[in-house]
């Protein structure tokens, strides 16, 4: 394998056991030296990676936005029709809450609740971009194709990632009786009604 | 040379007439016929179809039938005269492709050899010896580039509607004095700012329209985009499309991408503009209170 | 006897019939074939994209069509209750560019025709390109006016509340020089005066003051005794509003005020265009009307000797280049650029109006009327100066341009009188 793959897994492994100890520890309460030690790395070496817990921090958003970014964008290139896609981007969001739930939890408990740690680098929704663009390309298809009704986009944004981020807020609070799935159905008939033309 | 009117409003041999340098250029050719211009001939005589013709100039859109001056069918002419012809140059969108005026009856009225996006008849006897300048109307400079390249036996290079790449090959966009606002996607507040730019709200199509406007400056001065007036793509097939001052969006994102920008690529360069406030770009230049 | 000519180099052709009766003319009938149904156009189109599309009526006089089109707009607006005050910058700049249009128009006819058609017709031997001083001032003066519209022709920058540019002095100096060019042209080439002077002048002796090209033509219409020729009713009409004209009738020197609501269109036999009158008579409109209704000094005097002869319509035409070139200066200097450029939300959309928008155009009144329901415009209408001037009539009263036309000897001589008129063959059948 090239250094240069090896030094990509490595990175990723990084990340990945960084949001697994935030997700079970918090992440304030995470050290650097703590993350170095369950990866069996020496945290100088940790620092080669990532300069500071900050930089971890933003570069862990930008993954997670990309992980979900490509799966959204593979929904957009579906030729399905529009009130499938809300079903699978729906789909996509709960199961992701439920495989891999460090990645949405780090996205609301850590990303939202501390703005100061993202403010400078993570301006505004750069971190975010590749996620936010998928949706955009939904909702621009979506109108285009006259499914859905042309509003402001933010109207239309807070709606739909509102309606998500609060179930799976509450999927993490043990509050929801059912698996997440029983409610994708529901769920993203409410979304196409809600935004339909 | 000849300078035949169809349908026209002579927008463009006015505009032509503007050159500053019109009679050294026109010192080049012999000018058989002009609609503004004292020539030898008359229209009544150019009519007959019997006069010399080496360059014939076309303003205005064609009716196959029903457009007579005079007793005679001036599309029927135009061919007569463009048989002779060596060269060809059809002057304005309406000789192009139709323009304003193929609206009134858009089965029988196009252009000499386009009708909107498509090919006419006509276009497959002609294309060999047709240069396009379309726009509503055209620069004068236009036309004296196309009329000296001529002169001097230069090919001139052209895109798919036969228009010069040197002149359409760039977009209305390159050069514009909101060129800052755009690349910071700040928009314009309303009407009547040197502020802003005009193409998230305004209806301006200059980054998808091919011209020259704001490289080679309106009477040698100005364009429409810097005194606040949105472009309205007057050069393209598709002139006049609705809702002109207007941008047409879904929800927000521009329908139509700047030219060759895929929307993902706008989409993610936009996200990252506007996640910055540049303190610069929301103040206003001058300010004239003391 | 009828005697067919085609009249071409009039922003168009025409087809006129001459109609003999012991060698005078008793009677002109004025054929245009082709409409290109820009009214039919518009019919279902946003009412905003007309200030596109009308301007595409004309070549030479695309500006007053942009500005007739954007008052109609605000009449509108108004009628609806919303309140559409433009700022003194607004009004004064959308006047500025409208007067550069109107001198263009004015030199490219003196230039273009009435000049050299006399000299061709007075068989007078001259090397002179007129052509080429036209093409000098019209480009000058069009820079002028593209400093704030942007471009001319087909400028598009009047909305709805004013404009959409937003000047800076180093424009309105540059605009300033370009005036100031076109004026020495003006002043050494054309009248051989200042500008001062012409203005100034009150009786007809002081016409032989006049050099330069206006003079020679005034010298060659007297000598030739075609001064006096030409003569129609002697009535007048202005409707639009401008700072530098006035509005009302003239009858012949009886001036009064006038109510648009009496302005009425008629279809015509054999020809596509339409007659327009006003309470059921013939108007003149144009240059010499509007100096007729503001009672400037040197058209009363003129008018007094030689009534509205070929003389005097021609010298109001060139005399009001004069007066527009002074004026066009005056707005520069007063322009106060601190004021906004615009008064209307960018936003805001009417449903349902309907406003009538007027211009003093290079040839006289030019009227658009606008209807609008459901955003969208459901009638266009366009009356246009040559419409006025070149209505045929009945059998009660001729039309202006043909009653100027009877009685006269020659086809050449009638086609010159008909050229004095200023016919814009493209406006009239739009």
């Amino acid at each position: 394998m090239k250094i240069a793959d090896k030094k990509a897994l490595k990175r990723e492994s990084i990340l990945l056991t960084s949001l697994h100890l935030f997700s079970i520890y918090g992440f304030h309460k995470t050290t650097i030296p703590d993350i170095a030690k369950a990866l069996k790395m020496s945290v100088g070496n940790l620092y080669n990676y990532f300069s500071s817990k900050d930089m971890l921090a933003k570069e862990i958003i930008k993954y997670t936005s990309d992980v979900i970014g490509s799966e959204i964008r593979a929904i957009n290139m579906m030729d399905i029709s529009t009130d499938k896609k809300i079903y699978k981007i729906v789909e996509v969001y709960f199961i992701m809450a439920k495989e891999k739930p460090e990645m949405i939890e780090y996205f609301l408990r850590v990303y939202l609740s501390n703005r100061e740690v993202f403010n400078d680098g993570c301006e505004g929704m750069i971190c975010v971009s590749s996620f936010i663009t998928e949706i955009m390309i939904f909702f621009d298809d979506g109108v285009e194709s006259g499914a859905l009704r042309n509003q402001d986009f933010f109207s239309a944004f807070g709606l739909f990632m509102g309606y998500l981020g609060g179930m799976v807020f509450l999927k993490g609070e043990n509050v929801l009786p059912q698996n997440i799935e029983f409610y994708i159905d529901d769920i993203s008939r409410n979304i196409f009604n809600a935004l339909k033309a | 040379m000849i300078w035949l009117q169809s349908i026209s409003c002579n927008g463009n041999a006015h505009s032509f007439f503007n050159h500053p340098h019109l009679f050294s250029i026109l010192s080049s050719f012999e000018l058989v016929y002009h609609p503004l211009l004292e020539t030898k001939y008359n229209l009544i005589e150019v009519l007959e179809g019997n006069l010399e013709c080496d360059i014939l100039i076309l303003e205005g859109s064609f009716k196959k039938e029903g457009f007579q001056k005079n007793g005679v069918e001036i599309l029927d002419i135009a061919e007569a005269y463009a048989s002779k012809a060596k060269k060809i140059v059809v002057v304005g969108t309406c000789a192009t492709f139709g323009g304003v005026f193929k609206e009134a009856d858009p089965t029988n009225i196009s252009g000499f050899c386009f009708n909107g996006n498509d090919t006419t008849e006509r276009y497959k006897k002609y294309a060999s010896k047709l240069i396009a300048l379309s726009g509503c109307p055209i620069h004068p400079k236009w036309l004296s580039y196309v009329l000296m390249m001529f002169i001097k036996n230069r090919p001139i290079p052209v895109d798919e509607f036969h228009r010069p790449q040197e002149l359409y090959g760039i977009t209305v966009h390159t050069g514009c004095s909101r060129n800052e606002y755009f690349e910071w996607k700040i928009d314009t507040k309303g009407w009547g700012l040197k502020e802003g730019c005009l193409f998230y709200e305004n209806g301006c199509q200059a980054p998808y329209t091919k011209g020259s406007c704001n490289k080679i400056l309106w009477n040698d001065t100005s364009s429409k985009t810097i005194v606040g007036t949105p472009c309205f793509g007057c050069t393209e097939p598709t002139f006049p499309k609705a809702n002109l001052f207007r941008t047409k969006t879904n929800m927000g994102i521009p329908a139509t991408m700047p030219l060759g920008i895929p929307k993902r690529a706008y989409l993610t360069a936009t996200g990252i503009a506007k996640s910055f406030r540049i303190r610069r770009f929301e103040e206003r230049i001058i300010s004239y209170d003391d | 006897m009828m005697i067919k000519k085609l009249i071409e180099k009039i922003e168009g052709e025409a087809e006129l019939d001459f109609i003999f009766n012991n060698n005078k003319i008793e009677d002109v009938k004025i054929n245009f074939g082709f409409s290109r149904g820009i009214e039919k156009i518009l019919e279902g189109k946003e009412p905003f994209d007309a200030l596109v599309i009308t301007p595409r009526v004309c070549g030479i006089c695309n500006h007053a069509h942009l500005l007739a089109t954007v008052r109609a707009l605000e009449d509108g607006y108004r009628n609806a209750g919303i309140k559409v005050d433009l700022s003194n910058k607004a009004i004064d700049i959308r006047e500025f560019t409208l007067a550069c249009e109107l001198i263009q128009n004015h030199v490219k006819w003196f230039y273009l025709t009435m000049l050299p058609q006399l000299e061709k017709m007075l068989e007078i031997e001259n090397q002179e390109n007129h052509a080429l001083k036209a093409s000098y001032l019209s480009s000058t003066i069009t820079k002028a006016l593209a400093i704030f519209a942007g471009q001319w022709p087909h400028s598009g920058y009047a909305v709805v509340g004013g404009v959409t540019c937003d000047p800076t002095y180093v424009d309105m100096l540059q605009a300033e020089g370009l005036i100031d060019e076109s004026i020495k042209f003006f002043e050494q080439i054309v009248s051989g005066v200042t500008i001062k002077e012409l203005l100034a002048m009150s009786s007809v002796t002081q016409l032989q003051d006049i050099g330069g090209d206006f003079g020679k033509l005034l010298y060659l219409l007297g000598s030739s005794g075609m001064a006096e020729i030409g003569k129609s009713h002697d009535r007048f009409i202005v409707f639009g509003e401008c700072l530098c004209f006035k509005i009302g009738k003239s009858i012949p020197t009886q001036v009064s005020t006038i109510n648009p609501k009496y302005v009425k269109e008629s279809e015509q036999e054999n020809t596509l265009a339409k007659a327009v009158h006003y309470k059921g008579r013939q108007f003149e409109v144009g240059s010499l009307a509007r100096g007729m209704i503001a009672k400037e000094p040197i058209i009363k005097a003129l008018h007094k000797r030689y009534k509205d002869s070929l003389l005097t319509r021609v010298f109001a035409r060139i005399y009001e280049i004069g007066l527009l070139l002074d004026y066009s200066k005056i707005l520069l200097n007063r322009l106060d650029l601190s004021q906004p450029s615009c008064c209307v939300e960018r936003s805001m959309n009417i449903e349902n109006f309907e406003g009538i928008g007027v211009v003093e155009a290079a040839r006289g009144s030019l009227i658009h009327k606008i209807s609008v329901k459901n955003s969208k415009i459901k009638n266009y209408e366009i009356i246009t100066p040559t419409q006025w001037n070149l209505s045929h009539g009945d059998d009660v009263e001729k039309g202006i341009a043909i009653k100027a036309m009877v009685g006269s000897k020659s086809i050449k001589e009638a086609t010159y009188i008909f050229r004095a008129f200023d016919v814009c063959s493209v406006c009239t059948t739009q």
